[in-house]
Order: structure tokens, then C-alpha cells, then sequence
């Protein structure tokens, strides 16, 4: 919604040089006529590595993940019965209707909500607009922490496997959703993500959830998401209640 | 109190190895001890400028009633300074029906609560505030500040640097969340920040307050920050803890 606000105002006529949305960010290839050119080769750090920096989208909505595998994910019996009535109460209590995060992945997967990521020696931050919460991803081969306090974006750990960035993340939360259709998970929930730039201007990242409570085995979901070039994260602070008392389904 | 609780928990036997909290960073100097030698020179990047790295918390102030550091007391504010004008004034009335509710600080507080931490790339000096889970991007691309902005929380802030001192201005502020001591700013507002690292331990930040409408002449707020190495911020989702509102008194 916010965002909509600022390109609304723009065709009423604000000159878009002096918004950070529309400006030319320095470090992207161009082609002649000034378009960033998407299918250039993606940047590399020091090491050689692909550089993921950027901000990103999500090419489309993945309001039902867990049903976009064939069949749909392995629910437990556990995870069913809570997914089935969340759906019955028209997802009422989703965690972002009290503006608490919707967590990994959801949080990257609402366009045209982007987030940032700023690869550095040692941590890799994603910026999410949503509520501008932030997330380190250390690469610096720290240990897991063991039994750590359950997080809403739980620890996370990255190594490369090649071109590949593979990000491991436990110590969840049992109280983020894992799509907007009410997934559940538990606090033994595993999750790996992939992340892969092929050119600049397009990302993928593979999502494995392991988490023997939820689901009878692992799933896996591939998304693409596409770089939002010469623009900007927008404020996006959640204001709360001011919703709740218009909700329905009590 | 997160913080104080996984520290309780660490004293009664979890081992400390296994907690981000006691995760010895690479790249601090350390004395023959292995302690980090916090008063060694401050790093430096390729262009020779200081680099302000590092997880910061503000220098701590005699303990409340209740164990706890009072939050107004760690910045160093000169009160015949701050001058309000008659607008400012009738702000000042309604700001004591402020209720911030899990909504954020404005920058000159933010740095006074819990720890942070400053990393940069590329053009960018980022801020991750342990309160709130929230980030601050400060741009040194060279971009002006933008023209008529949507009014936000945190502003846009844009920085340079000034010999060894990082300056940061910051405009396009709504005017909500209050400035240290429960005082009161509009629209107006513009804060320069001026960032210092004396040696490897220690940061100063200097805040110029500068909104005419609400005061007759800038002002100033000083903090003294020391690095906190080997630890690491912890999660604070403040909206978990929203069961409180409704046993608030006053406000809304």
C-alpha cells in the first residue's frame, strides 16, 4: 500500500529526480539507452563469489507455497488440522494482522514489497521493507547456536557451494506462518535456502523446509525474484491495532 | 530484558561457547590476554577514512531503582539550551499524550537504548538496531537529499566525511516519535550527526537538533558509546509484547 502512495504522487507530478525511488543507482550495468541491462553477467566480490547485493522482488505472489509442489506439501496430521483452521478463519490471526513479521520466506515473497541484500566478509544482511526488520546471515563458519531462544527470524548460517549460496537457519518460533494459506511449522523447523543470481538481474532461491512435526518429509519450492533496479526501500514501520478492530471472523 | 534473560541463562550452565552472545568476532586486536584491546587505533579503510564497524552500546549511567540504566539519563543534553518557541510549546503540551507502542524512536534515542551495529558497503553505512529489529540506511553515494519526501520515521539520511568525522544529515522526518526527554519536533526537523572513533573501543555521537518552528536555536545531544566485541544483537520484536496496551494508563 505505501508504496503505492509515493508512485501515485509522482503522476500527479513531483519531479522523480528528487525521490529515491527513481534514482539511478551507481554500480548497474546500462544499456545505450540508459535501461539497466538485466542480462548482463551478475557482479562477483573480492572472492570470486557472485555477488547477491541488490534489491529484489519476488517475479509473483506465493500466497500458497506449500501448494505449489505437487500434490502439496507432506502436512502431519498436526499441521493440517492448524492449517485447516486457519483457512476457516480466513487467515484471521496471521502474524502481520498484529505487526509481528511474517517471517522466512513469506517476508521475501510479497511483491511488490522488495527487500535488500548487502553481501560483506563475515554476514550477509537482508533488509526487508516489511516493517523494516533486518536479518544477518553469518558466513564467517560459526556454529549453529545450540538451543538458542526461539527467534522469529531464528539464526542463520551461509556457506557457498560453488556458484551457489546455501543458508541454513534453525532456532525459529513456532508462530510465523509459512505461506499466507496458514502452513504451519514447529519449533524443530530446518530451513535451507539456495540462493543462485544467474545474471544481474534475476535471482532464485530454493526454500527446503525439514521439520519432522509439520510435514512427513522435506519439501522443496523454487522462487525467482527480479532486481529492482534505481529504486529504494521505502518506511514501512507497522502501526498497531489500528486494524484489528475492523478484522472479522472474532 | 531478552538480554538479561539468555544472560541468566548462561549463568546457570548453558555453555557459553554455544551462544552467539559470546562468539569472539574475528578482526578485533586483542592484549596478551586475548581480551580485546579496546583502546587500540580505530580501523581504518582503503581510502584512509575511519571505519566505524562494530557492535556499539552507550556508556552506562548509576542503575535505577529497579536495576535499570534510565534511558534520558545516558544522553547529554544542556537544558538552557533547548529554547522552545510558542509552537513548540503548545507541541510540547500534546506530546504528553504521546504513547509509542512498539513504534520507533526517533534517531537521536535509538542509539540510546540498546546496542547496534554499523556496517557499510558500497555506498551505504547500515545501522541494525537491536530495538525493534529495525535497520537505518545512511547513503554516501553522493545523492541529495530527496525533495519533498513521504514523511517517515527514521527520515532520509545521507553522509560524508569531514577529516575523521563522519557527518550525517537527516531530513524528511514525520513528526511523531519525540527527541530525547520526551520533547517534542514537526516536520521541519534536520539533524546533523556527527560520528567520531577516537581508537578501536570508543565512538562519540554528537546530534544538532535544528527545526525552527519548534525551537529558537539548534541545540545539542552527546553520546559516548563504547564497542561491545564478541557478542551479537539479539531478536526484539517489541508487537509481541502488545498485551500490555490495554493495562496502560493515560495516552490515547
Amino acid at each position: 500500500m505505501t508504496r503505492h502512495i509515493p508512485v501515485l504522487l509522482m503522476a500527479l507530478g513531483t519531479t522523480a529526480g528528487a525521490q529515491w525511488l527513481n534514482y539511478p543507482a551507481p554500480g548497474i550495468p546500462r544499456l545505450p539507452d540508459g535501461k539497466p541491462n538485466l542480462a548482463a553477467p551478475p557482479p562477483r566480490t573480492a572472492d570470486g563469489k557472485p555477488d547477491l547485493s541488490g534489491i529484489w522482488a519476488a517475479a509473483e505472489r506465493h500466497h500458497q507455497l506449500a501448494m505449489e509442489v505437487p500434490g502439496g506439501a507432506p502436512f502431519t496430521e498436526w499441521s493440517r488440522t492448524i492449517r485447516e483452521a486457519r483457512l476457516k478463519n480466513e487467515g484471521r490471526d496471521i502474524p502481520t494482522s498484529r505487526c509481528l513479521p511474517s517471517g522466512i520466506p513469506p517476508d521475501m515473497l510479497r511483491p511488490p514489497a522488495p527487500f535488500r541484500i548487502i553481501q560483506t566478509a563475515g554476514m550477509t544482511a537482508i533488509l526487508l521493507e516489511e516493517f523494516n526488520n533486518w536479518r544477518q546471515i553469518f558466513t564467517d563458519e560459526r556454529p549453529l547456536p545450540i538451543d538458542p531462544e526461539p527467534a522469529w527470524f531464528g539464526y542463520s548460517m551461509g556457506r557457498w557451494e560453488g556458484g551457489t549460496f546455501v543458508v541454513e537457519t534453525a532456532g525459529f518460533n513456532d508462530k510465523t506462518w509459512l505461506d499466507g494459506a496458514g502452513t504451519p511449522h514447529s519449533e524443530e523447523l530446518r530451513l535451507t535456502e539456495r540462493f543462485k543470481r544467474p545474471d544481474f538481474g534475476h535471482m532464485e532461491v530454493e526454500y527446503t523446509f525439514n521439520d519432522p512435526k509439520a510435514f512427513t518429509r522435506p519439501w522443496s519450492v523454487a522462487v525467482k525474484f527480479n532486481l529492482q533496479a534505481d529504486t529504494e526501500l521505502l518506511d514501512s514501520h507497522c502501526e498497531n491495532e489500528q486494524d484489528l478492530k475492523h478484522l472479522v471472523n472474532k | 530484558m531478552t538480554r538479561h534473560l539468555s544472560v541468566l541463562l548462561t549463568a546457570f550452565g548453558a555453555t557459553t561457547a554455544a551462544q552467539w552472545l559470546n562468539y569472539p568476532a574475528p578482526g578485533v586486536p586483542r592484549l596478551a590476554d586475548g581480551k580485546p584491546n579496546l583502546s587500540a587505533g580505530a580501523p581504518r579503510g582503503p581510502d584512509g577514512k575511519p571505519e566505524l564497524d562494530g557492535i556499539w552500546f552507550i556508556d552506562e549511567t548509576p542503575l535505577g531503582a529497579y536495576g535499570e540504566r534510565p534511558v534520558a539519563l545516558r544522553s547529554e543534553i544542556r537544558p538552557e539550551e533547548v529554547i522552545l518557541t510558542p509552537e513548540g510549546e503548545a507541541l510540547q503540551q500534546q506530546l504528553k499524550n504521546y504513547s509509542p507502542v512498539c513504534l520507533p524512536a526517533n534517531i537521536s534515542g535509538l542509539a540510546a537504548a540498546q546496542p547496534f551495529k554499523i556496517f557499510s558497503n558500497r555506498g551505504t553505512v547500515v545501522i541494525l538496531y537491536e530495538v525493534q529489529t529495525i535497520y537505518r540506511q545512511i547513503f554516501v553515494d553522493g545523492r541529495p537529499l530527496p525533495k519533498d519526501p513521504n514523511p517517515a520515521w527514521l527520515g532520509y539520511s545521507v553522509g560524508k566525511w569531514d577529516g575523521d568525522t563522519f557527518v550525517v544529515e537527516t531530513a524528511g522526518f514525520n513528526d511523531r516519535a519525540p527527541v530525547p526527554g520526551g520533547r517534542p519536533h514537526s516536520d521541519a526537523l534536520r539533524i546533523i550527526e556527527r560520528f567520531r572513533r577516537p581508537d578501536f573501543g570508543h565512538l562519540q555521537i554528537e546530534y544538532t537538533i535544528d527545526d525552527p518552528k519548534v525551537y529558537v536555536k539548534p541545540w545539542m545531544i552527546k553520546q559516548s558509546l563504547h564497542l561491545t566485541p564478541d557478542t551479537e544483537l539479539l531478536e526484539y520484536i517489541c508487537n509481541e509484547n502488545e498485551k500490555d496496551l490495554k493495562h496502560m494508563v493515560g495516552g490515547r
